[in-house]
């Protein structure tokens, strides 16, 4: 696989190991920006995020007429710094996307080894599962779990997870189908290797590269999901704050406010474009055959 | 202001002119397409469920009594009418105007209306069942005069138009239930053509209307439904609809500034109130003084016109132009210092923590906003929200009484009653004492046996002067000691239509939505 | 071939009976009708009273399977809230619902298949550019977002489309577009990989040997091998749009079926929640059936595989 590469290389070359060159840096810079903000907590805030000052609603960013350097990019409806807001939503997406990628990849790696590995009816059974999650629409199946439930940080991370598992755990399904059939899988049954064992030991290693590659793929989606079900009001509330709760709110001054939704929205570009570019990198370099998804 | 004013103006006097020749009225003609942003449900007045289906509804069916553009009572389908007594019980004792038709040609009766009657006090029907309980029988008279005797007083039937609606028995015989639902016919200006759900109500001027004077110069109009703000606003600038209700607040300036425009703007009848559990001795609302700080802490005028642009207007416990409006009575001034102030003397030097309950489905313009907003200022003072938002089906029943448990803490909640107003009925529902099963304070947390009893009092008088006494003198009580919520604000609706359009607003007896009088300019 | 068919429709009927367990169980979690539906008097004997109309007191097993066996005919139940039957409200919105998905997936192939085919064959050439900007701005903007931006741009400030509606072809441009941008870039990438794949194939360079014009190679041979992981997707695609349109439907008024479920969400209406998701459901099951029929026809070997 692609990651045996020796990691110490001399020194004295002083040029990047192979499999890092052409990696795209500022995608990584973006990330890395996004998960300073997002462990930063409050000490990184310019300015409190839910402060209320209603004298000093609609300030346009820092550039702009009227702009002031006490509100960077601007203050909203509320008259809440944008910045501060973009921020903390940067924290709030991080904890939905990590919860909801963590469980979901669990979930759905489990699945799809099991299905994978014994086939049979364990495999009929999951398969219909994964075929009953995909064909309720998520959005509704969303919105039906979220009206259940309180709407808020929780909700939505479980509306994820059970929205995403049947995704992980197809693509793993199809690719421990494939490593089963391999001559060291088979050897070691033969050897009398535990099941568990070859599961944890000799599976797992093999698709972890995939994890990985549908993690960094799941980040924008998770974060478009979000602004979805907050469109709807029933995405993350506040105090929370989040990108997709920022710009459903904002589009109501898509017009005399511009800066209200375009601020989170290029947050949301940038981070969801980065993850993408990152997820094609490594999967390039990780795992070819995954081109496709 | 006054751009719109002199339009209305203007409008105002092209109906007069309309008035002037109205002996034989000139047939309508032309087509006309307005968009609402609000769908409503049903089209059977019976079967309503909510206010908005009378943007449908209220077109098509008309009532007794309704109030005219500048919500004064007058005198409709009934000729006249009085409550009388009849050895101690309470009659209102109507004459029929003559020469009504419904859209069908028949011509009403006081047979159409002991239909009505019945129709809307079967609960098997009805959502409004309860409206008629007080009614003990339905007497007709002759065929343009009936009678309706009533067990003990009711004073939210005279304060709700005479509740009924005319509903034509023939028509209703002739189809049965399901058809008079789907294709209603009623007296009113406009005959239904066709609605498809999601999409359009289409209208036809009716060329036999009783009410020469104050009726559409258009013969088919459109109804589009647009339910995302800025795509309405789009539809109209685009010139795609000629008229839109609702105009975003944000953009109300906009829209005054735009040539060729008349913006008009109303104060709706929905009253937005904070609800604060006051039953719970555990939680700390139960204490007055608790709650006086918190009507303290809220600068619901800074609100108003920050988040709402203006289109909003502050009310303490009774609306201006509602029955029983005191322009003596003030809500309580801003005044953090005294609230913090108030929550000291009451035990909370460091305030507390309490759940706050936010809707966040969309019903009035950002409505969602002005909660965060007052839960905000409620926090600066020490009253530290735990807001937690709800969507509509969550909302409504979490408001409701005849569930386990009740609100426990604050909850944005509002309260409607129609145009002009009587807040009697909604005081019903939050103020007094929850009693199950009785129709008393189904969403109230608050418990005060004096305005228990003045409210009860209140229910049983028919006289509008005895009303406005009592709802004076329950408001003053209920401000006082901020019983049944804290009242906040009346979210203003407005109108936008290009110059092509006569307008005049006429409210459906419970919202600005009716199109009595609407026309192209000639 | 019948075999596999009726063995697909099975496991078909399998999905669709278990997604009309899921949501049942789940719209019952999401609350109680009962309150949104009465006067604000009820007494407690008409609550227990309508409860028993509705046949909401009986054990949730026993609701299911009475709402299966007159789903089993074609009764969906009536509406609470419309007072209708829940097939017909949902019927009556479902074609404006199809047609909107299908002119999305129409509008997301026709970008993503000469950006992916291009961008394959030229890597770094102008198309292959601007297609992934095309495709990321797609991926990384909600759908209210790209409605809201195009019913101003194209509607409002150039007055060339109509901005809301239901109606000729011009009323479906913007909204498929709204719908139908977001999984352009996933398509693009499958295409693109799927060509690079086939042109390195060994049967390509023959043919390039052998003198075949290279647009005739490209587009012909080429792209109708890389079609199939295309096709392969398409019934989640369609399903995922059916799924995701009442975001569009709702900015652009389109009178769809989303919106409708949604209402019936908000106003716990389960009988038009049930039918509405139950039809989505039968038609993600039938547009995969029709994906894995299409297979045999682009690529024949497929066929014998099974």
């Amino acid at each position: 696989m692609a990651l045996s590469i020796p990691v110490s290389e001399p020194i004295a070359r002083r040029r990047l190991p192979a499999w890092l060159r052409g990696a795209p840096w500022l995608a990584f810079l973006v990330l890395t920006i996004v998960l300073v903000c997002a462990v930063g907590g409050e000490d990184i805030l310019p300015d409190d995020p839910n402060g209320l000052n209603l004298a000093d609603a609609f300030r346009p960013p820092f550039w702009a007429a009227k702009g002031s350097a006490a509100h960077l990019l601007g203050t909203d409806n509320m008259g809440r710094d944008i910045l501060s807001r973009i921020l903390a939503g940067s924290q709030i997406s991080a904890i939905v996307c990590a919860y909801a990628i963590l469980f979901s990849g669990c979930i759905g790696a489990l699945a799809g080894m099991a299905a994978g590995y014994f086939g049979g009816i364990v495999d009929a059974v999951l398969m219909r599962l994964i075929e009953i999650q995909q064909s309720i629409p998520s959005i509704a199946l969303a919105l039906i779990l979220a009206a259940a439930m309180e709407p808020g940080l929780t909700t939505v991370i479980v509306v994820i997870v059970l929205t995403y598992w049947a995704w992980y755990a197809r693509i793993i399904r199809g690719e421990v189908m494939t490593l089963k059939g391999r001559d060291y899988v088979n050897f070691a049954r033969v050897a009398g290797v535990g099941t568990p064992t070859i599961l944890v030991r000799h599976l797992l290693p093999n698709i972890f590269n995939t994890l990985i590659i549908l993690a960094t793929l799941q980040v924008g989606q998770v974060i478009l999901f979000e602004a979805s079900l907050s469109f709807l009001g029933l995405g993350i509330q506040q105090p929370d704050i989040s990108w997709g709760l920022m710009l459903a709110d904002a589009r109501q001054y898509i017009t005399s406010a511009w800066w209200l939704i375009t601020m989170p929205g290029i947050a949301i570009m940038l981070t969801c474009r980065s993850a993408n570019i990152l997820g094609d990198w490594l999967r390039d370099r990780l795992d070819p055959r995954l081109r496709q998804l | 202001m006054s751009h719109w004013r002199a339009s209305l103006l203007a409008a105002l006097l092209a109906s007069g002119a309309v008035g002037a020749v109205a002996q034989t009225p000139k047939p309508a003609t032309g087509n006309l397409t307005i968009a609402f942003a609000a769908e409503a449900t049903m089209l059977d007045p019976a079967k309503s469920a909510a206010g908005v289906d009378q943007y449908f509804f209220g077109q098509i069916y008309e009532q007794l009594v309704r109030p005219d553009p500048s919500l004064k009572k007058v005198n409709w389908l009934a000729e006249s009418w009085s409550v009388q007594d009849d050895g101690g019980k309470p009659v209102i004792d109507v004459v029929l105007r003559k020469g009504v038709k419904f859209h069908t040609g028949d011509t009403m009766t006081a047979e159409d209306f002991a239909f009505a009657y019945n129709r809307l006090r079967d609960n098997k029907v009805s959502r409004w069942s309860h409206l008629q309980a007080s009614v003990e029988s339905f007497e007709i008279v002759d065929p343009y005069h009936f009678r309706i005797h009533f067990k003990q007083g009711d004073g939210s039937y005279v304060a709700d138009n005479l509740q009924l609606w005319a509903m034509s028995k023939a028509y209703f015989d002739k189809v049965g239930d399901e058809e008079f639902g789907k294709t209603p016919i009623g007296t009113g200006p406009w005959k239904f053509v066709s609605r498809t759900i999601k999409e359009d109500l289409k209208l036809e001027a009716f060329d036999d209307y009783w009410n020469p004077t104050q009726r559409p110069t258009v013969k088919n109009l459109t109804v589009k439904i647009i339910p995302e703000d800025l795509t309405r606003v789009a539809a109209f600038k685009t010139g795609a609809v000629d008229w839109i209700d609702a105009v975003p607040p944000a953009l109300v300036e906009e829209f005054k500034k735009m040539p060729g425009v008349t913006v008009a703007s109303y104060v709706s009848p929905n009253n937005m109130y904070i609800a604060m559990d006051a039953i719970d001795e555990n939680v700390p609302m139960h204490d007055v003084r608790v709650r006086q700080a918190a009507a303290h802490a809220v600068d619901v005028d800074a609100i108003i016109k920050g988040v709402l642009f203006g289109q909003g207007v502050r009310y303490a416990e009774v609306g201006p132009g509602e029955l029983g409006y005191d322009p003596d009575l003030k809500p309580y001034p801003y005044d953090p210092k005294k609230a913090r102030a108030l929550l000291t003397e009451a035990g909370f030097p460091r305030g507390f923590d309490i759940p706050c309950y936010n809707l966040t489905s969309p019903r009035e313009p950002y409505q969602k906003e002005m909660g965060e907003a007052v839960f905000a200022y409620l926090t600066a003072v020490g009253i530290r929200c735990k807001v937690q938002g709800q969507e509509y089906g969550a909302w409504i029943t979490f408001g409701r009484r005849d569930r386990p448990g009740h609100i426990d803490g604050f909850y944005s909640n509002m309260w409607g009653h129609g145009l002009p107003g009587d807040a009697g009925t909604a005081w019903a529902g939050h103020v007094h004492t929850y009693v199950p099963g009785a129709g008393w304070g189904i969403t109230s947390v608050h418990s005060d046996p004096e305005l228990d009893a003045l409210i009860e009092q209140l229910k049983a008088t028919m006289d509008t002067q005895q009303r406005d006494a009592l709802i004076r003198k329950i408001a003053r009580i209920k401000r006082d000691r901020v019983a049944g919520g804290l009242t906040t604000y009346r979210p203003v609706v407005t109108f936008a239509w290009r110059d092509n359009v006569t307008f005049i607003a006429w409210p459906t007896p419970g919202f600005w939505r009716n199109l009595q009088q609407i026309g192209l300019k000639q | 071939m019948p075999r596999f068919l009726l063995h697909r429709l099975l496991q078909g009927l399998v999905s669709i009976v278990g997604a009309s367990i899921v949501i049942f169980l789940i719209a019952r979690l999401s609350g109680d009708p009962i309150l949104i539906l009465l006067p604000n008097d009820a007494s407690p004997q008409l609550i227990a009273e309508t409860k028993r109309n509705l046949g909401l007191d009986l054990p949730l097993w026993h609701q299911y399977l009475i709402f299966a066996w007159n789903a089993l005919g074609g009764d969906f139940g009536r509406s609470y809230r419309w007072q209708m039957p829940a097939l017909q409200l949902i019927l009556d919105r479902l074609p404006a619902t199809i047609e909107l998905a299908i002119c999305g997936l129409v509008f997301s192939v026709a970008i993503a298949v000469p950006v992916g085919v291009l961008s394959a064959v030229r890597p770094g050439g102008w198309t292959d550019r601007f297609g992934r900007v095309f495709a990321m701005l797609g991926q990384a903007m909600p759908a209210f977002w790209v409605g809201l931006l195009l019913i101003l741009f194209f509607a409002v400030e150039l007055n060339w489309l109509p901005a809301f509606g239901y109606g000729g072809v011009s009323h479906i441009i913007m909204p498929a577009i709204a719908l139908g941008w977001y999984p352009v870039a996933a398509q693009t990438r499958i295409v693109r990989s799927a060509m690079r794949d086939v042109l390195d194939s060994d049967h390509i360079r023959l043919s390039r040997a052998l003198g075949t014009p290279e647009h005739w190679i490209v587009w012909k041979y080429a792209l109708r091998n890389a079609a199939v992981p295309l096709l392969t997707m398409l019934g989640v695609y369609f399903a995922a749009m059916l799924g995701g349109a009442f975001v569009v439907e709702t900015i652009f008024a389109w009178p769809g079926v989303g919106r409708t479920v949604v209402e019936a969400v908000f106003s716990r209406d389960f009988p038009v929640v049930q039918a509405g998701v139950l039809f989505t459901s039968i038609l993600f099951v039938l547009s995969n059936l029709l994906v894995d029929l299409a297979y045999g026809i682009v690529d024949p070997r497929i066929r014998a595989d099974r």
